[in-house]
């Protein structure tokens, strides 16, 4: 077990060097070289090399589920503990996350010290606290600490968002990302506050965690303090209230606004926080205790709705953006919406899947575009670029590859993952609705949301391809680019590779077709601590949630290749429109020829304006109403009370007149009501 | 058996016994040379005293004398006085509040007449006080009681050029003849129903006795006169004028010592005269009590919410707190299991009480001693003034209001919950509120001392070092009974399970 | 027959008595108002100025130092009487002796402490010194 004594490092290291940067930034002096960068490569590094052990341990079959601290005990009732869970699942998520940061920070240097910008400790420090978050998040062993470090990486993608504190947009962006990611986390506190009310602990593995106890509950075999209401009804509450933290960490419909907005930031901190990792959060919160969720199909049908609703719904508002880095805030969404849909169709290995492949695809865009950005000297717009795949070739073809995954085509990653969500919400639509169960209709009705938006997603992925890097130069700048360094293109080069490859571990069509055992990731998440297994999830997704698998033609071979072609074909069918409108030396905007409905994509569906609206015309004139009632009721009741007592105080006062024989009469006359009614209750006379 | 045969039992009385020969060693000092004003040797002499007979007190209560461990109370003069746990614990109470008031009066009391005198009567107060505490018969506490009270009506008028001094001082007299008159007369009505001052007697008399209206009129008398000693209403008149007339450290030593020494004399003749099982159901002291808390709290809160003087409001603020004392007679009933817990919490909230507002009084002594006002406004900005003292000011308010960190909080929450834990949730209830409003305007003080600026010059030229030592000891007193309450409220409940079994 | 009528017959006829024969003195006597009748008696003297005046402290201290003594006697006699018999029948010297001279004692150091402190010293009023002063010149 020693691999797993040095499991806290992993997250102290990354704190160590935001420390180091807050105390350059706080010296104000430039006390290391390269703005404190380099500590933060150095950490980590070395927290992903760790991690690495992790993931090797873990694979050998060890896995670490141990409480560090205690800082709050309630005798008998409950306890508050930090602690570290390292399963198969939070070793992979460690991977990701110290590699993607670990690069992240390397691109840094070409994207902020390379430009010359001011502040820099203050963003490594900002870098570092998320890393050291974030990482602190995956390794949680309960609710709380979870939610704790979910606020924690909250506040960095406020910090971070708002870098550029000087012009106007990124502090306002940075309180909307804050704010809207804060009225989700509301749901989410009361959750953990009903989590301990109900089950009196917040651990996600071992005989007595959460989900293990709910699940008892349901057979009847435990009992829990259930408010009066069913278990089932209860246990979808709290899943549902746990779930708003997830909706708007995972920037899904309705709470998905704050993120193209985040894109104010610095491109790094984008490619890491709101691409591959933060955002990710709330997905790895569902599957971290998917084994609750499990439970509770509501609450699955609801995921799964909102996943192939938000996977539409933002990959047509990505089609009409200007702006690279909004096409990727878009294809983010609606990415992250996919996993949804994955975990609440059962399939959690394919959301993992997922996460994983969009981690390395998402942030490789991201920094692809960050290289754009830096070549185009900060301009964003896609209209002023054109032909850069001439004088940035390692970047188109980096970029490129990512896209291929992005887009879902064969044999790239995102096929591949992309391709096992889908299949998954089919067949458990299929069986739902073969068994004449009503989630399977809404599963179905997901699943078609998700293959519709995979058309969406092949096309404005190509537009944005082919806006950038084809045609002609359209400005001065994409002529005359500004090069770019090693420590740009390392990063770039590093995940272009696995943008490609990330997808060879778990070809599940491909294993059904040659039934090669070649589905490393199901073998991966198969194994873990006891409940915390997929095998076990599917049990429970099946026993509670009557999740079957359906087929159509040629049974489940023939149904994992009609789904794949399926997709893959809407794929090609949005490449190639995007090819014909785009690939073209002058191409010209297209966007004028949808309409009215132009206007309701540049709009976002008014979902700004209708969120605005919600906070100025219906929460403002509530607050206001609060406000009075604060004011007029609760302010003047205690005020009442406390001039009541001022004023009998003063009447008190009063009675001391200073006449001592006052004094006496009064005193006698006390003792003499005292005796006199003494004397009658006690029948003295 | 005392202190395992080591020394006879007529010396478990140490503790008092000490303090009446320091007083009458005062007056042989003075006697041999009355024209001298060395203040350093008569304030010494009272402090060696006090602080050795606060010794005897506390090797007593370690080694277990009079207590249940060792064979239980020690009686002695036929029954007259009984030396047990409680009686330490309070002596031990009477002995702090005493030393700190001798330490404080040394600069106080520079440069004025007759300081051999002060002392003395301090020294007889408290030794009333302490024989108080022992007494174990009707007669003896009331000999015990005037011994406290006589001393302590010539000390309020100790400044005889003070007409507020004076005017307190005769008002405090008068007020306590008629409770005397009360007090006594109670007693010959209680002593004409059993025939007997023993407690022990009294209460073998009472029960099943057939004059219940005589001893019932009695009781209420008697009660009475412990009102009039702890300051409740309705005998509470005298105390806003007297302690704000007296001289600070006596205030200090009036609204401490003498209130605890009211209760700890009321604790006894409660539990052992008039005890729950004895006495007839016609006589519900209880009820008495309770009311007579409910009433005391509330009044005294109220009243010092509209206090503009800081040593008034202090005085109110103190019989707000002989209110919450007053729970641990309150919160009985017959039989129940947590009497001595309830009671034990009062005992241990006399304790912090004597630490903490002695010192607020003794502050207030300091503040005297610089000529500054006494209203709220005269104390604006005297903390970058004299931050030390402010602090230990402050320690004193938060603790009085009974916030944590500081021992008013833990006092408080015992005798709280012990009402709840007896059962009278309501009692435990409007403490709180009352609790809650006290902060009100002890805040006042800190907000003066700390926030206002200062609204004229202070002439701080001089740091006494006595009165700083005492407020300090007050406050290191405040600040260690937080950590150090657990030993405190263990043995204060263990001596007053003791007076139930 | 309650014994309480007695009692309270009695009570009816004391009061009753020293009322009647008040009564009955007022209806036969002459009545010749006169000032010398209405004035104070003072022991036959003619009195002069008001009863409200202030008596020298000094009165009071000697009162006080009386009573002290007095109590003391009261305290000693009954002592002094079972004296010889508890020695006789045994009790130690210790137990009869000592109290009442720690008693004595403690009046003693008082009785030091008010004499050095001139409580017994008849201490000159000045304001009256004063006036004597005035009539000399």
């Amino acid at each position: 077990m020693a691999a797993f004594d040095y499991a806290p490092a992993i997250v102290l290291l990354p704190f160590l060097s935001f420390l180091v940067s807050v105390g350059v930034a706080v010296s104000g002096r430039d006390l290391l070289p390269k703005g404190g960068a380099l500590p933060g490569i150095a950490a980590t590094a070395g927290s992903f090399l760790l991690s690495v052990w992790m993931f090797l341990t873990v694979s050998g079959g060890q896995y670490y589920d141990e409480t560090i601290y205690t800082w709050a005990a309630v005798e008998g009732s409950f306890e508050l503990t930090f602690g570290l869970l390292i399963d198969p699942l939070s070793a992979m998520m460690l991977v990701i996350v110290t590699l993607i940061a670990t690069l992240v920070h390397v691109f840094s240097l070409g994207y902020m010290n390379d430009d010359g910008q001011t502040g820099l400790p203050r963003y490594y420090a900002g870098l570092g606290l998320f890393t050291a978050s974030m990482l602190g998040f995956v390794v949680a062993d309960n609710l709380l600490m979870a939610f704790m470090f979910f606020e924690l990486v909250g506040l960095c993608s406020y910090l971070l968002i708002g870098f550029w504190f000087r012009e106007a947009g990124p502090p306002s962006a940075a309180k909307k990302a804050f704010l809207v990611t804060r009225f989700g986390d509301y749901f989410f506190l009361i959750g953990v506050v009903a989590v301990f009310a109900t089950f009196g602990t917040s651990q996600f593995a071992g005989a007595e965690a959460f989900p293990v106890l709910a699940e008892e509950v349901l057979l009847g075999e435990a009992s829990a303090n259930t408010f009066g209401f069913a278990p089932q009804t209860w246990f979808t509450i709290v899943g549902l209230l746990v779930l708003g933290g997830v909706v708007g960490k995972s920037a899904q419909f309705p709470l998905h606004t704050w993120l193209p907005d985040a894109m104010e930031g610095p491109t790094p901190v984008s490619a890491l926080i709101h691409a591959a990792t933060m955002v990710a959060a709330g997905v790895y919160l569902v599957a971290r205790m998917y084994g609750f969720y499990a439970l509770t199909p509501t609450t699955l049908a609801i995921i799964a709705f909102i996943g192939g609703f938000t996977a539409l719904f933002a990959a047509t508002m990505g089609v009409v953006k200007r702006e690279i880095k909004q096409v990727l805030a878009y294809s983010t969404i609606s990415q992250y919406g996919y996993m949804m849909l994955a975990l609440g169709s059962g399939g959690y290995i394919a959301a993992t899947f997922h996460l994983m492949t969009h981690a390395f695809f998402k942030a490789l865009l991201f920094l692809g575009a960050g290289s754009v950005i830096i070549a185009m000297h900060h301009n964003e717009d896609m209209w002023d670029m054109g032909n850069l795949k001439e004088k940035m070739p390692v970047t188109y073809a980096t970029f490129l590859a990512g896209s291929l995954a992005l887009a879902g085509i064969f044999p790239f990653s995102g096929f591949w993952s992309k391709d096992e969500v889908l299949y998954e919400a089919l067949v458990h639509g299929l069986g739902g609705l073969g068994g004449g169960e009503a989630e399977g209709a809404l599963l179905l009705g997901a699943w078609a949301m998700g293959l519709l938006a995979v058309f969406f997603t092949g096309f404005y992925t190509f537009r944005m391809v082919f806006l950038t890097f084809h045609g002609e130069s359209r400005s001065d700048t994409a002529r005359n680019p500004h090069g770019v360094g090693w420590n740009v293109k390392g990063p770039l080069a590093v995940l272009g590779v696995l943008a490609v490859v990330a997808g060879f571990v778990n070809m599940v069509p491909v294993a059904k077709l040659t039934g090669a055992e070649i589905e490393f990731l199901h073998k991966w998440l198969e194994h873990g601590p006891a409940g915390l297994t997929s095998e076990h999830y599917t049990e429970l997704t099946h026993e509670f949630a009557h999740y079957t698998a359906g087929t159509l033609a040629g049974g489940e071979l023939g149904t994992a290749l009609i789904s794949g072609g399926v997709s893959l074909a809407l794929a090609l069918a949005g490449v190639g429109l995007a090819h014909v409108l785009y690939n073209v030396p002058e191409p010209t905007e297209h966007t004028d020829k949808l309409g009215g409905i132009k206007t309701l994509l540049y709009n976002n569906y008014y979902q700004d304006e209708y969120q605005v609206w919600l906070a100025t015309g219906l929460t403002l004139p509530v607050s206001r109403a609060a406000d009075k009632f604060d004011q007029g009721v609760v302010d003047g009741v205690v005020n009442g009370v406390s001039s009541v007592s001022l004023f009998s105080g003063s009447r008190v006062k009063q009675l001391q007149t200073g006449v001592v024989s006052n004094y006496a009469m009064l005193l006698t006359l006390g003792l003499t009501v005292l005796l006199v009614v003494f004397g009658l209750l006690g029948g003295w006379f | 058996m005392l202190l395992q045969s080591q020394l006879p039992n007529s010396l478990a009385l140490a503790p008092v016994l000490v303090l009446a020969l320091t007083a009458l060693l005062l007056l042989v000092v003075d006697s041999i040379d009355p024209d001298s004003t060395n203040s350093a040797a008569l304030a010494g002499i009272s402090v060696v005293g006090a602080l050795t007979s606060l010794g005897f007190a506390g090797w007593f209560l370690s080694a277990g004398t009079g207590q249940v461990s060792t064979g239980g109370g020690i009686s002695l003069y036929g029954e007259a006085l009984v030396v047990d746990g409680m009686a330490l614990f309070f002596m031990a109470i009477f002995a702090s509040v005493t030393a700190m008031v001798a330490i404080g009066s040394y600069d106080y009391l520079r440069g004025k007449p007759h300081q051999a005198e002060f002392y003395t009567l301090v020294m007889f107060a408290a030794t009333g006080m302490g024989l108080m505490a022992a007494a174990n018969s009707l007669a003896t506490a009331f000999v015990a009681l005037e011994l406290a009270s006589l001393p302590s009506y010539a000390l309020v008028a100790f400044l005889k050029k003070n007409r507020g001094s004076v005017e307190a001082g005769l008002k405090y007299f008068l007020i306590g003849a008629v409770s005397s008159a009360v007090f006594v007369f109670g007693i010959s009505l209680v002593y004409a129903a059993t025939g007997s001052m023993v407690f022990s007697d009294v209460a073998e008399a009472l029960n099943g006795t057939e004059f219940v209206g005589v001893a019932g009129l009695g009781v209420l008398m008697i009660a009475g006169g412990f009102a009039f000693k702890t300051a409740s209403v309705p005998f509470h008149f005298w105390a806003p004028e007297a302690y704000e007339g007296a001289p600070a450290p006596i205030s200090a030593f009036l609204s401490s010592a003498s209130k605890a020494a009211g209760f700890a004399v009321a604790f006894r003749v409660f539990t052992e005269a008039f005890a729950l099982s004895a006495i007839p159901a016609g006589i519900d002291w209880v009820l008495l009590f309770q009311i007579l808390a409910v009433v005391t709290m509330t009044l005294g809160n109220f009243a010092a919410a509209t206090q503009e003087n800081v040593k008034r409001m202090l005085a109110y603020s103190s019989i707000g707190h002989a209110g919450y004392a007053l729970i641990g007679l309150a919160a009985l009933s017959a039989g129940s299991a947590q009497n001595g817990n309830v009671m034990g919490a009062s005992m241990a909230h006399l304790l912090v009480y004597g630490f903490m507002n002695t010192g607020a009084f003794l502050f207030i002594a300091l503040t005297e001693h610089w000529d500054i006002g006494r209203r709220f406004e005269d104390f604006n900005g005297l903390g970058s003034q004299a931050p030390v003292a402010c602090a230990a000011m402050t320690v004193f308010m938060f603790s009085l209001a009974g916030l944590p960190p500081f021992g008013g909080f833990f006092s408080k929450y015992f005798l709280f919950a012990g009402a709840i834990g007896a059962g009278f949730w309501w009692l435990a209830a409007v403490g709180a509120v009352n609790s809650a409003l006290s902060l009100f305007y002890y805040s006042r003080v800190v907000k003066a001392i700390w926030i206002e600026d200062p609204s004229g010059e202070f002439q701080i030229t001089s740091k006494p070092i006595g009165l700083y030592a005492a407020v300090m000891i007050a406050a290191l007193g405040t600040l260690v009974l937080l950590p150090g309450f657990g030993p405190v409220i263990e043995m204060a409940q263990t001596a007053a399970t003791a007076l139930f079994a | 027959m309650n014994p309480w009528i007695a009692i309270g017959a009695l009570g009816v006829v004391s009061i009753g008595i020293p009322l009647g024969m008040m009564a009955v003195s007022a209806l036969l006597r002459p009545s010749v108002p006169e000032q010398g009748k209405s004035a104070i008696y003072e022991s036959g003297e003619i009195p002069t100025g008001t009863a409200r005046l202030q008596f020298n402290i000094q009165y009071y201290m000697v009162a006080l130092l009386f009573v002290i003594f007095d109590i003391e006697t009261v305290l000693i006699f009954p002592w002094t009487v079972i004296y010889r018999s508890a020695l006789e029948q045994g009790a130690s010297l210790t137990e009869v002796l000592l109290p009442m001279l720690v008693f004595i004692g403690i009046l003693v150091v008082g009785l030091v402490w008010a004499w050095r402190n001139g409580a017994v010293e008849w201490v000159k009023s000045p304001l009256a010194e004063s006036r004597k002063t005035e009539r000399q010149t």
